[in-house]
């Protein structure tokens, strides 16, 4: 398949300082249909029947995430654009905002009709900060105009933890708390932002919602697979001979994206998703990309034949104890106790009840953590057990049995 | 059991019917219901924290186990409480608080009074089979009233909710993040006279030996005696 360019449409096409080079090319024709021609129920089906889905990680539905949101009854509600981009090996929401940022303003605007809004909030990641003033331009230009209808964005700078590009988290640090976790349900659609309904999407969901409303959902659902819609882009790192953002239509085979476009050579992994995703072996080059199989927040860290595995699953495993928020208890004590663990790996100290332990302790976190930092911080380590066992087993002698 | 009426809600729990009321947690349920399940964060007269995760169920379709102290009942839920699967994830997260608990519980003050060794006893729950790292902080005993043990605090967040919702003050917070988290006072100073009011409610909602009164030591051990499931 080719390189897709749907959400990708405007970046190096358009002068992202200049409003008029975005209504060049038909910006803001979209919000004009979706709040001339199409009631807030219209485009919030419309956007339901597009099948599109999350685009920050966890492919929740936007259509019925907006739904929810709609029907809550309160006066005041929030959209907020989450511009965190702090997952390892992302900078796809960077390219974007760089590239297109009226176009994330107009979809935000789209977003804030459909559900009744007044108010966005863009979450910006702290090491953004150069992208703020660029952002802040883009909207006080669509406003002077009279774009926005009213609707109001304001840009909210994170102070740089991981943890705050999880939608609770986030809204804590906006709301001016520390960056927590807060438990769920209550979920963002009924009770988020200052408990407020709140809906919450990530840059590149929102780019895809003007090219809806303007093409309608059947052109949408033609792109794509069955369960996963529409196009991809990917942030391309690691052991590859041209790193970078490359957009695929949601079903191309991984091999495309990392040997064709990237053009990786002996590639013994792919870390898909970043420090909470997977692992896949090379030989597993030919799965194919969207939510079905493997897809993550887009993040595709490529590593050859001269990485040693267990030091990438190491490293991992010690930004995500450095990163873990450290409210609930499994997770604060769980990715320390994993780190303590691999340390022992290795310095070749390990024993064949570690390795039993690393698995009770995953399943342990996976299933109860508050939030997905520790519910997936042992993935890639569950991974690197099933495909790359050589790997811990030249660094332990009685491990024999032990990795299935 | 609550008649069935208008916000009445049926759930199935360990395979029986029960009844409760719109909004009622799934702990209140079981405990309604005459189930025990452990908790350590929970605390009835606070809001719900949400921390421990000790208080884990099962509940069909959920794709992860789900904390009863704060998750309301729904609409024909089933709700499993004492599965092989939750005990195992209760013991695992019992054993990583011992882990970075100290081994003093033979000469701590809290002796059998202590939360965490209930859980633990009651969940045949042993020292952890790997070894970790402790929490290591000096003793804090600048305020004449409250003593602060803080390589003892399994970091529920009791007390900082208490300080907060019982005694209308905010002298407790969390601070560091990760396995580095600390309740703290202020910019992390020790707790002194000057912004405590040593109400003592936050002692008395710890469940560790981490917050005591400076009187207490030695002089307070009666609490449930602890047994030894055979
Ligand atoms: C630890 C953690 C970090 C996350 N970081 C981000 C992030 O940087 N950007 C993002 O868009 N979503 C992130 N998410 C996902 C958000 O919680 C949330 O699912 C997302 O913003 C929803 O938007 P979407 O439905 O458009 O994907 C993170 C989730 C977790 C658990
Ligand atoms: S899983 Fe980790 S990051 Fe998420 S709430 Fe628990 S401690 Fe915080
Ligand atoms: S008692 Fe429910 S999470 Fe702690």
């Amino acid at each position: 398949m080719p390189e897709a360019n749907i959400v990708l449409k405007n970046c190096g096409v358009i002068d992202p300082a200049r409003l008029d080079s975005y209504l060049a090319e038909g910006g803001f024709e979209a919000l004009e249909k979706a709040s001339g021609a199409m009631t807030p129920a219209e485009v919030v089906a419309e956007v339901k029947a597009s099948g599109l889905r999350g685009r920050g990680g966890a492919g929740f539905p936007v259509g019925l995430k907006w739904g929810f949101t709609r029907q809550a009854p309160a006066e005041i509600k929030y959209v907020i654009c989450n511009a965190d981009e702090g997952e390892v090996g992302t900078f796809k929401d960077r390219y974007i905002l760089e590239g297109d940022p009226f176009g994330l303003i107009e979809a935000m605007a789209i977003a804030g009709y459909a559900v009744g809004a007044g108010r966005g909030f863009i979450y910006l990641r702290a090491e953004y900060h150069f992208l703020k003033d660029k952002l802040a331009g883009a909207i006080t230009q669509a406003k002077e105009k009279g774009l926005l209808g009213g609707f109001e964005i304001e840009i909210y700078e994170g102070a740089g933890a991981y943890v705050c590009g999880e939608e609770m988290a986030l809204m804590e640090s906006l709301e001016g708390k520390r960056g927590e976790v807060r438990y769920k349900p209550p979920f963002p659609p009924s009770r988020g932002l200052w408990g407020q309904p709140t809906v919450i999407n990530n840059v590149e969901t929102l780019m895809s919602i003007p090219r809806i409303i303007k093409n309608g959902a059947g052109w949408f659902t033609a792109i794509g697979t069955e369960k996963s819609k529409g196009s991809k882009v990917f942030s391309v790192s690691g052991d590859v001979g041209k790193p970078g953002v490359y957009e695929l239509e949601m079903g191309s085979p991984l091999r495309e994206l990392v040997e064709d476009l990237a053009q990786a050579q002996d590639t013994k992994a792919v870390q898909m998703g970043g420090a909470t995703g997977r692992l896949l072996p090379g030989a597993m080059l030919d799965t194919s990309l969207d939510f079905e199989n493997v897809l993550g927040a887009g993040s595709v860290i490529v590593y050859n034949s001269s990485r040693d595995m267990v030091d990438i699953v190491h490293r991992n495993l010690e930004f995500l104890a450095e990163e873990s928020c450290g409210k609930c208890a499994p997770c604060r004590e769980g990715t320390q106790l994993m780190v303590v663990v691999f340390k022992r790996i290795l310095a070749g100290k390990a024993k064949e009840r570690d390795i039993e332990f690393l698995k009770e302790l995953a399943t342990t976190m996976s299933l109860t953590s508050l939030c997905g930092l520790g519910q997936a911080a042992p993935s890639t380590l569950l991974d690197s057990l099933s495909h790359f066992e050589d790997a811990y087993r030249a660094r332990m002698k009685d491990i024999a049995g032990a990795v299935t | 059991m609550a008649k069935p009426g208008k916000g009445t809600i049926t759930v199935t729990i360990n395979g029986s019917a029960a009844m409760g009321s719109e909004g009622m947690t799934l702990l209140e349920l079981a405990r309604q219901s005459g189930i025990e399940i452990p908790t350590l964060c929970h605390h009835e007269e606070l809001s719900a924290i949400g921390s421990c995760r000790i208080c884990v169920v099962e509940v069909e379709g959920a794709r992860t186990l789900v904390a009863s102290c704060h998750t309301p009942i729904a609409p024909g839920m089933v709700i499993q409480t004492h599965s092989e699967k939750v005990l195992a994830a209760r013991r695992m997260i019992t054993e990583l608080l011992l882990a970075s608990h100290p081994d003093s519980c033979l000469v701590c003050d809290k002796a059998n009074r202590c939360q965490l060794r209930h859980v633990a006893t009651d969940l045949e729950a042993a020292q952890p089979q790997v070894r970790g790292r402790k929490r290591c902080y000096p003793i804090e005993d600048v305020s004449p009233y409250i003593k602060r043990d803080l390589s003892k605090c399994v970091l529920c967040r009791r007390c900082v909710a208490a300080c907060r919702e019982m005694a209308g003050q905010n002298v407790l917070h969390m601070a560091y993040r990760g396995f580095n988290s600390k309740v703290v006072v202020d910019t992390d100073r020790p707790l002194d006279k000057e912004v405590c009011r040593d109400c003592d409610i936050c002692v008395n909602v710890c469940p560790t030996g981490a917050l005591s009164l400076v009187e207490e030591s030695g002089s307070k051990k009666k609490g449930k005696p602890l047994f030894i499931k055979g």
